[in-house]
């Protein structure tokens, strides 16, 4: 025994068998006891010892760090770094997240059962095991069952391994010598795997040229050339009237954004101011009635501007009662569609900005006809 | 002897409160309160008992070993689906007062009028009547054959019934689509989804599993099925887990295409369900039915212990009860829990609990005429 040895193998025909031998070959405590079997087990990690696999759990910590992964980064794209409104939801509607969480969950899941067992937990790579160059590897892939005692110092001693692997009822005995422990990236076997890739390279390379000629029939799915679109230069084959674009429905209101006045001024007349009336929004009004209204309309909003007399214009007296009684959506008509010789103020207020004008000119309204009350409140 | 008295008077106690509940609602609280609790507990009772059949027939069809010793207790339960269809028949009464397609008004509603044949009481009563022949039919060929075979020990039993496990299995997924879509979807006949047999199919199936865990352990507790072990509880576990899921993703998937096509005859079906009150019990509903069910049988260890497995098991029933109320209850406007809710519930469970104690003591505990009985014994996962 002077050769040093890897192992025993001790091969046994059915897993009954295997079962009530690893009981007595631990009991030996000659080495670390070892199991291979054509397919799992049950019960078989109880009875060698084995510590629970942590895979379960590194498989549950992943899959919800993969949905917890998957949520984020959709969340962060579709509301927050570029949020786009498609079919109607809002941004960052979790309920459109959840088919890609189950997916990145899984997905992470099983990389993590896959890649964690074969590398952290099999530590791979490890090309050339010794029981895989052994006689009973055969009988491993089929149907035989084989305990091996396995070294774990200098001092194993192999005849006794032996000894008690054929007392547990092993009807043959193998001894595996050491490793060959020579490094196994040498120059050959190197070209010969390059060699390989390349040969598949050629050969999926060439089946795939040779497929398409002569099996040309298969033509691939092609729905979305086929669905009713708009081809440039066409008419539209899907809208009666032959636009590719529609014009929205009348009424519609840009998401963010406020209605704004359109037809004549008296279907504008039911308007609703839709800002509160707050120390910001007449700040807002008086800033943008000083640099765009004041300038013909006067300062009291009572059509004595300063520019009245060098150009003999008329500008609207709002103080007149035909404006006291104006709703204020014809005032904001006014400033959006502009009226007699004033223009329209739409391209530089936005709409925040006219709703906090027509605030200001009620106020500037209410200013030229105040009542008794009113100075109780300026005052209290 | 004289606990099991006990029990049994109580359980009588139970029903005859209930039953004065129950007379009670439809005095006091309307027909339409009394109607929606009776469709609820018989939808319960038929879902029970063809989830616990499909169990059975599941076990034919895959000609499964492991579950023979187990088989007994599914083909027990199963036969809750007797007192099923006086219940149902009695629940076709319910149709003027609940189920809108079948009021004479349906003729001329835009949405009802073409499918106004297929929604009206001859014909609703029609299908009624040939899924209750069609259970009964199941029930007698594949749980009174194995109750025959504890005496006769023949095995040409299990050559039937695997030969008629295939044709059970259209009968079964008929069925349990026509209760889906006449008794739960034809409460609001506008709305229609293709799924939704799969979704009470998935609940039913839970439940039957869910009330086999929990007999076997209560058997087990008075020291019957000996010889049921860990690993096929194991298999009990790793179907619950797994249906919990299923569960969810149907549901989800019924709910999110909905939510994304935003069709206003389907999503107002969410739509009830997703506001006030109702908003709060989707969400207990997801969390009972698949969030901590999904979490508490995770682990391997945890699909064997009988501890864990017995409280999945009633949380599975409890969220059963729930799914099917959510399904139900919206009609009425805010959800109801009350004395009609509480009475029926004694009533109904009083009557199931006595069934199922009366038919745990029919036959053998075990079907001891199966061939496969002692493979099944000795399965090892």
């Amino acid at each position: 025994m002077s050769e040093t040895s890897y192992s025993v193998l001790g091969v046994f025909d059915t897993p009954d068998a295997l079962m009530q031998a690893i009981p007595k070959v631990r009991a030996s405590k000659l080495g670390t006891v070892e199991a291979y079997t054509p397919y799992a087990i049950h019960g078989i990690e109880e009875a060698l010892g084995l510590r629970r696999s942590p895979l379960g759990g590194m498989v549950l910590v992943m899959g919800i760090l993969g949905a917890i992964t998957a949520f984020g980064f959709q969340y962060w794209i579709s509301a927050i770094d570029y949020p786009i409104i498609t079919g109607g939801k809002s941004a960052g509607s979790w309920e459109a997240f959840i088919p890609i969480m189950f997916e990145v969950t899984v997905l992470f899941a099983t990389f993590t059962a896959g890649l964690g067992m074969l590398f952290l937990l099999n530590k791979l790579p490890f090309f050339g095991h010794p029981v895989l160059s052994s006689k009973s590897i055969k009988g491993i892939t089929r149907d035989r069952y084989v305990v091996a005692l396995e070294a774990e110092s200098e001092a194993f001693d192999s005849a006794a391994a032996a000894q008690v692997l054929r007392a547990a009822g092993a009807i043959e005995v193998e001894v595996l010598p050491a490793p060959d422990r020579s490094p196994f990236l040498t120059s050959d076997y190197i070209l010969r795997t390059l060699g390989g890739i390349f040969t598949a390279c050629v050969v999926a390379g060439l089946a795939m040229y040779f497929a398409t000629k002569w099996f040309p029939v298969l033509a691939p799915m092609k729905y979305i050339q086929d669905q009713p679109r708009l081809d440039a230069q066409k008419a539209s084959s899907f809208f009666k009237d032959g636009h590719g674009m529609q014009q929205p429905v009348a009424g519609t209101v840009a998401r963010g954004y406020l209605p704004t006045a359109t037809g004549t001024q008296e279907e504008a007349a039911s308007l609703v101011n839709p800002l509160p009336r707050t120390p910001e929004v007449f700040a807002l009004g008086k800033k943008v009635f000083t640099n765009r209204c004041e300038v013909c309309h006067g300062a009291l909003a009572n059509g004595v501007g300063s520019l009245t007399a060098a150009y003999g214009a008329k500008p609207a007296n709002l103080q007149a009662q035909q404006f006291l009684d104006y709703p204020d959506g014809k005032i904001y008509w006014a400033i959006v569609n502009g009226k007699n010789a004033m223009p329209s103020h739409a391209p530089y207020l936005s709409e925040r900005e006219r709703w906090a004008v027509v605030d200001y000119v009620r106020a500037l309204q209410r200013a030229q006809n105040a009542k008794d009350e009113d100075l109780k409140v300026a005052t209290r | 002897m004289s606990q099991t008295k006990n029990t049994a008077n109580l359980l009588w106690g139970a029903v005859a409160l209930g039953a004065l509940g129950v007379l009670g609602t439809y005095a006091a609280a309307g027909p339409e309160r009394f109607w929606a609790n009776w469709i609820l507990w018989f939808v319960l009772l038929i879902t029970l008992g063809l989830g616990s059949l499909f169990i059975v027939a599941l076990e034919h069809l895959v000609s499964a070993k492991w579950s023979v010793p187990i088989r007994r207790i599914p083909e027990r339960l199963a036969t809750v689906l007797i007192p099923a269809v006086p219940i149902g028949l009695i629940a076709l009464a319910a149709l003027p007062v609940l189920y809108p397609g079948s009021r004479p008004e349906a003729a001329r509603h835009p949405l009802l009028a073409g499918k106004a044949f297929w929604l009206s009481l001859p014909f609703f009563s029609v299908r009624t009547v040939i899924s209750f022949v069609l259970c009964i039919l199941g029930l007698w060929l594949l749980v009174g054959g194995s109750l025959k075979q504890d005496t006769t020990k023949d095995p040409a039993f299990n050559f039937r019934a695997r030969k008629f496990a295939p044709a059970f299995m259209a009968i079964f997924a008929l069925v349990i689509t026509l209760i889906a879509f006449d008794w739960l979807s034809g409460l609001t006949p506008e709305w229609y989804s293709d799924i939704f047999g799969v979704y009470v199919f998935a609940g039913a199936f839970l439940s039957g599993l869910a009330a086999t865990a929990l007999a076997i352990l209560h058997l087990q507790d008075q020291g019957r099925l000996e010889g049921v072990r860990g690993d096929h509880l194991y298999n009990l576990g790793g179907f619950l887990f797994a249906f919990t899921v299923f569960w969810s993703y149907i549901g989800f998937a019924q709910y999110m295409l909905m939510w994304y096509a935003n069709l206003p005859d389907e999503v107002i079906w969410y739509k009830v369900r997703l506001q006030g009150s109702w908003h709060l019990i989707t969400l207990v509903l997801a969390g009972l039915h698949f969030v901590l069910p999904f979490f508490a049988l995770v682990t391997r260890d945890s699909k064997k212990d009988p501890r864990r497995l017995r409280r999945v098991a009633y949380l599975m029933l409890g969220a059963h009860v729930l799914d099917i109320y959510w399904l139900i209850f919206p009609i009425l406007g805010t959800p109801r829990l009350s004395w009609p809710e509480l009475s029926f519930a004694l009533f109904f469970l009083g009557g199931i609990l006595l069934w199922v104690r009366g038919a745990m003591q029919k036959g053998e505990d075990m079907p001891i005429g199966d061939p496969f009985l002692r493979e099944g014994l000795e399965f090892r996962l």
